[in-house]
């Protein structure tokens, strides 16, 4: 399964993922409509400061995107009094039909991922890009314009991590 | 060999949380593995959920934790009855209609029961119902309403306000009669639960403190009439309704050598004192991460997880259960809260110490809206968070409190509701040695510390 990772040495935190998160999950997807429409919830993932001092040197970068890792066993499953959080084939999903907002999901999960509004709210892999490709795929991942945002499996990713960056803002298409 | 006896490889006995996530793993991992459930209740349904259900939030189908054709689907065989004896020595468990069923491995996931408080009439009376089962309480309860306007709540633990909140949507007058010095005793602090004391007041449902029942009042085997107090008080009313804790259901167990103490005692793979023998759920006294001895922590998350690690190890596949924590989030009347740890227990049901803790912190936005945390020795111990802003990624507090990490760094931002992972990944790769699930390694490995 395909998960999203983040490298901090090229995140600028530009939070464009984080608008491109808030658009896809609206119904027209388009930023100017959804404003209007006042249906422009919370992006599902964010970007994050690393530590106190965003310039700490000991750390690889200054900030990072992250959302739900969609990680198994997943706490917020096993939390979820209604079985609204659920795995479908690695990912975990919540139905939000059956969601009570009970925010036992929210006590549980270690990377504080989900966002309570009314319903659990949390990455959902785009489920309305299924059928697109490569950046395309994900949101988040094609609205990154440093590439900082990656999807794959993590060993790739790692190859990723492993070549060096000499100055973060040249990547800045 | 006993004619009768039916072999089979794994009984689960139970069928809720514990019980369903167990097979669920048990099938995963083993396609033809014969196993075999028994229960009392044909449905699998949410216990949580109903309060909600109570209030005519949800129907029936919405409880539902698992589809109808659950035990079907996963190729579960099942014997709706109840299991009343076990021979640990045959490895047989006996069920009500008088046959017996053999197994290889079994799962106890009996779950608990309301513990009725000790009051005169409280067996005798009619409609006086506790709230655990959906036919025998909540059907029956709903199907009482007709005949009452006035309910009274024993208990101000959180299933008897979720109960007290139900009824009052129904329409009923509803009071909450509670033995401690405030309500919540066992997940709040007592300036916290006079929050919610005042919420329920505000919203027409009085919670008396301190408020002892001594008798039922009414006839044999008719209908409640009332509630008397230690102090002679009189509550009039057609409904009661239980909400005073569970207590672990032993009954199959009380002829058997399995060490027990208030629960069946379970090691850290979650079996107990007979190596075929397993438990998961209310049932089981299992490792407690805070205090650090065996304890029941009666809650949904507990019993999944519990239920998924006894599994593993009944097929074999080592699997440490690292431990329950007292642990809840509820919402009443719109303000929610999630409480966790240690730092506000008064003693339960097992004696034992209540929380200890030498720091508190505490940030207050606005009235009624705040988070709170409990520390020891710089150790995260316990925390409340009332209201929508100071619940948002209550896990990070959670995950913090369960690993142990020395959080003298970060106090202040511990109270900002801004807190994040990302903020906390430093701390997070000082401790990693804590930290060992596989996102939070990669984590670690991301930022490069």
């Amino acid at each position: 399964m395909e998960r999203l990772f983040c490298d901090p040495r090229r995140c600028v935190a530009c939070r464009a993922c984080e608008i491109a998160c808030a658009v896809e999950h609206t119904s027209s997807k388009e930023l100017f409509a959804a404003v209007l429409n006042g249906d422009l919830g919370p992006p599902r993932r964010r970007v994050q400061r690393l530590g106190a001092n965003p310039f700490r040197v000991a750390i690889g970068g200054v900030a990072l995107s992250l959302g739900c890792h969609h990680c198994d066993p997943a706490p917020c499953v096993d939390a979820c009094i209604t079985s609204a959080m659920h795995k479908v084939n690695g990912e975990t999903v919540c139905d939000l039909d059956k969601c009570v907002g009970c925010w036992m999901c929210v006590m549980s999960c270690p990377y504080g991922a989900i966002t309570p509004r009314v319903k659990a709210l949390k990455c959902d892999l785009c489920p309305d890009r299924k059928e697109r490709r490569e950046s395309a795929r994900y949101a988040c991942v094609e609205s990154c314009p440093t590439d900082a945002l990656f999807a794959g499996r993590f060993e790739d990713f790692e190859s990723v991590l492993a070549r060096p960056i000499e100055r973060p803002w040249e990547v800045v298409r | 060999m006993n004619p009768k006896a039916k072999s089979a490889s794994y009984v689960i006995v139970g069928a809720s949380a514990a019980g369903v996530t167990a097979a669920e793993a048990l099938r995963r991992y083993d396609a033809g593995a014969e196993i075999v459930m028994v229960s009392d209740e044909r449905v699998i349904y949410s216990r949580p959920l109903l309060s909600y259900y109570l209030a005519g939030k949800l129907d029936e189908d919405q409880l539902l934790y698992r589809p109808r054709d659950f035990f079907e689907r996963y190729k579960i065989k099942t014997l709706f009855t109840r299991a009343v004896g076990l021979d640990t020595e045959k490895s047989q468990v006996h069920l009500q209609d008088g046959t017996t069923v053999a197994y290889d491995k079994l799962l106890l996931a009996t779950g608990s029961s309301p513990r009725f408080p000790t009051v005169e009439g409280i067996r005798q009376r009619g409609g006086v119902f506790g709230l655990r089962k959906l036919e025998e309480d909540a059907k029956a309860i709903l199907s009482w309403l007709p005949k009452a306007k006035r309910a009274v709540v024993l208990g101000g633990g959180l299933v008897g306000l979720k109960a007290a909140a139900a009824l009052k949507e129904r329409g009923l007058h509803v009071t909450v009669l509670v033995d401690s010095p405030h309500a919540l005793s066992q997940m709040l602090d007592e300036s916290s639960a006079r929050i919610f004391e005042e919420i329920f007041e505000r919203n027409g449902v009085p919670i008396r403190t301190k408020a002892k029942p001594v008798a039922l009042l009414g006839k044999n085997n008719s209908g409640v009439e009332g509630v008397q107090l230690a102090s002679g008080e009189v509550f009039a009313c057609d409904l009661v309704v239980v909400g005073k804790g569970v207590d672990p259901n032993l009954e199959l167990l009380e002829d058997t050598k399995l060490r027990k103490d208030y629960g069946v005692f379970v090691d850290d793979y979650l079996c107990t004192s007979i190596e075929n023998i397993y438990a998961a759920g209310d049932v089981a006294q299992a490792r407690d991460v805070l205090r650090g001895e065996a304890w029941i922590n009666a809650l949904w998350p507990c019993a999944v997880e519990q239920g998924r690690i006894a599994a593993l190890n009944m097929l074999g596949q080592e699997t440490v259960y690292r431990g329950s924590m007292r642990q809840n989030s509820v919402q009443f009347f719109g303000v929610p809260v999630i409480s966790a740890g240690l730092a506000v227990l008064t003693p339960g049901p097992l004696g034992g110490r209540s929380g200890e803790h030498d720091e508190t912190l505490e940030f207050r936005p606005a009235p009624g809206i705040y988070r709170k945390i409990f520390l020891k020795d710089e150790t995260i111990v316990g925390f409340v968070l009332v209201g929508d802003l100071p619940i948002e990624r209550a896990g990070l507090l959670r995950i913090l409190m369960d690993r142990r990490v020395n959080v003298a760094g970060v106090k202040e931002e511990l109270l900002e509701p801004g807190l994040d992972l990302g903020y906390l990944l430093p701390l997070i790769a000082e401790n990693r040695e804590q930290f060992v699930e596989r996102e939070f390694r990669e984590l670690v490995q991301t930022v490069g510390v």
